[in-house]
């Protein structure tokens, strides 16, 4: 069995309707009124140990309900959840103990004692054995790089050291299982990255399941094998990342700069199906085709038989661009994995 | 329960009490204005007693002592265990604990004790420097008595530790919940003693007063150091903070129960 098993997950919210104003407010006190609103669709998602996992979709499609569910924080409105064999909602401190979490927007560190103290209270939260801890600590500092404020108190921490010290918070026990909720929220290219690293390198010593949530199409990129995309609540993708890539990103552009204008090949370019040109100035110009009609190197060959390219550079298929149809609803993809 | 388990409950009293000290600013100032209270409360009756030999059948030395013990039985647990408890709640940063093998009310007990343990000592000392200035104070003499009054002064903040737990689940129900624990010190204040004895009030009040938690927090401790009540009559009220320490503790799972619900199922 999968070590993240979920069968018909859904949730809904009872959400207040206050009609505005005063009176709005004093209507609501008598007759209170509410809508459901459904924020996750009924799904089923397997996960196995040891993969990592994209979870994303558009603000709002239903994220964090989802691994607020698979956390055991909420209670599902319809369907079965096990994590590890456990039911994270009715055995919840079971369940915490095998889980590590990090929740962007929160932090599970205490505000006005040094960091090492909070680290060193999950130790006997966690009943974590002294060498562990041990080991734990020294590797979790020295690859995040927690050093230099590791002594000082949660509410001193600037936004990425404060994520970096979360991050090793909610490993430090070694869980099999790891959600993080946009765990690169407002933090600099550089912290992001040892973070990617860090949760990497955890993945591939531990086998530790990493899910994860984010808009930042560089920590999917870099972290996950597998993309599962969710809108409206509903999983629309759920497949690796790779397929997504070559299955959707058919667009490849290659940009051209050459030593005279070429009026003639502009003229045949345009009028290929199939490639498309876009003209910067004189000399410089990008040509994007279908990748599936046109060889990088027959588009290449093609312009340098008109005269000669000084420079080349190919833009190859982006996640981001998919993504970003699919958010917009221009790209249909198909139900998978259901 | 086992060691190890008991292991992670001192460790978050451990932190709560470095926690605090943290704040040692803000500590001074509440002692500070806790300290002239005191001297404010203690003009109030010095006035009241002008001239009187006893009032409610308190001599004026007893009636210092009372000031001095109910000063000490109420900043054990004060403030800021209170808002902490709520605060929790509030922010929503409760999501957090659920994410932690730890039972919820164990914690915040045992962070309560943390505290208590600062608040306990540093309202020793003001009431040592309190009375090389007062004369006449009405001590025990004998060791048993301290001893008792020591078990019952915590016996008076696991009382006081059910009853401030109750009243912050409460704002789970409601998210105005500052009126919540005002009219939670308010009824504490006025039922515990810690306005003025329950000797003091009417008859039937002082029976229903009497029937109420809320006697063993103030009430219980400055009966048995004012030697009011004897040895049985001592062990007999412990005994019964014990009892309704044990019920609100109890209440207080159950109340948790439905807490819990509250936030599972309608988001944190
Ligand atoms: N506690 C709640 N009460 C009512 N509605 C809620 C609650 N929590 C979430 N919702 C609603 O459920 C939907 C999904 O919210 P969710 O937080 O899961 O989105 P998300 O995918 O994490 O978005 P984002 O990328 O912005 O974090 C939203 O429409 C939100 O308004
Ligand atoms: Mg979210």
């Amino acid at each position: 069995m999968s070590i993240i098993e979920a069968r018909g997950l859904s949730k809904s919210f009872m959400q207040a309707v206050k009609e505005p104003g005063l009176a709005g407010a004093v209507k609501h006190l008598f007759i209170p009124k509410h809508i459901e609103k459904i924020a996750v669709q009924p799904l089923n998602l397997s996960v196995e140990a040891g993969e990592t996992v994209a979870y994303v979709g558009p603000n709002g499609a239903g994220k964090s309900t989802t691994i607020k569910m698979l956390t055991g924080i909420l209670m599902p409105s319809a369907g079965s959840i096990s994590v590890n064999g456990i039911n994270p909602y009715k055995k919840r401190m079971e369940n915490a103990a095998q889980i590590g979490a990090v929740f962007g927007q929160r932090t599970q560190l205490w505000w006005d004692i040094p960091i090492v103290e909070s680290f060193s209270l999950l130790k006997d939260i966690y009943q974590i054995p002294e060498p562990v801890y041990k080991a734990n600590l020294d590797q979790f500092t020295e690859l995040l790089g927690m050093n230099e404020f590791i002594h000082l108190s949660a509410r001193k921490l600037s936004l990425g050291q404060r994520m970096r010290a979360d991050l090793a918070a909610a490993l430090l026990h070694n869980p099999p299982i790891l959600y993080l909720d946009e765990p690169t929220i407002g933090l600099d290219v550089s912290v992001k990255q040892k973070i990617r690293e860090f949760i990497k390198k955890i993945n591939q010593e531990q086998q530790t399941t990493v899910m994860l949530t984010t808009h930042d199409l560089g920590d999917i990129e870099d972290l996950c094998k597998r993309l599962i995309i969710i809108d409206h609540g509903s999983i629309i993708y759920d497949g690796s990342l790779s397929e997504v890539k070559s299955r959707f990103a058919r667009n490849r552009v290659i940009f051209f700069q050459v030593g005279v204008p070429m009026p003639e090949l502009y003229n045949l370019l345009s009028q290929t199906p199939g490639m498309k040109l876009d003209r910067q100035n004189e000399q410089e110009f990008s040509v994007s085709f279908d990748r599936y009609e046109y060889t990088a190197s027959e588009v290449v060959s093609r312009v340098m038989k008109h005269g000669e390219v000084i420079d080349f550079r190919m833009e190859d298929a982006n996640i981001e661009q998919v993504i970003k149809a699919v958010y917009d609803g221009n790209l249909d993809l198909n139900q998978k994995g259901e | 329960m086992p060691v190890v388990k008991l292991k992670k409950y001192r460790s978050i009293a451990n932190r709560s009490l470095q926690n605090v000290l943290s704040y040692r600013f803000s500590y001074v100032v509440t002692f500070l204005s806790n300290a002239i209270n005191l001297l404010a409360v203690y003009f109030l009756w010095a006035g009241i007693y002008g001239g009187r030999e006893t009032v409610g059948g308190y001599t004026w030395d007893q009636m210092k002592t009372y000031l001095l013990v109910t000063f000490l039985a109420n900043s054990v647990l004060s403030w800021y265990s209170e808002t902490a408890i709520s605060g929790k709640i509030l922010d929503g940063s409760v999501a957090v604990d659920l994410l932690k093998p730890i039972d919820f009310q164990t914690a915040r007990f045992s962070e309560t004790l943390g505290t208590s343990l600062l608040e306990g000592g540093i309202s020793t000392i003001i009431l040592v420097i309190f009375s090389f200035f007062i004369s006449g104070l009405a001590l025990p003499h004998s060791a048993l008595v301290y001893v008792l009054f020591a078990l019952s002064l915590l016996g008076a903040i696991a009382v006081k530790f059910g009853v401030v737990y109750l009243a912050a689940l409460l704002c789970f129900w409601s998210t105005g919940s500052m009126g919540i624990v005002w009219t939670r010190i308010a009824l504490t204040n006025l039922l515990s003693g810690a306005l003025v004895p329950l000797a003091f009030f009417p008859g039937w009040l002082e029976r229903t007063a009497l029937l109420l938690p809320f006697q063993s927090i103030i009430h219980t401790p400055t009966m048995i150091f004012l030697e009011q009540a004897g040895t049985l009559e001592s062990l007999k009220l412990i005994g019964i903070q014990c009892f309704w320490g044990a019920a609100l503790w109890i209440a207080g799972k159950f109340m948790w129960n439905w807490a819990v619900r509250q936030v599972t199922i309608h988001g944190g």
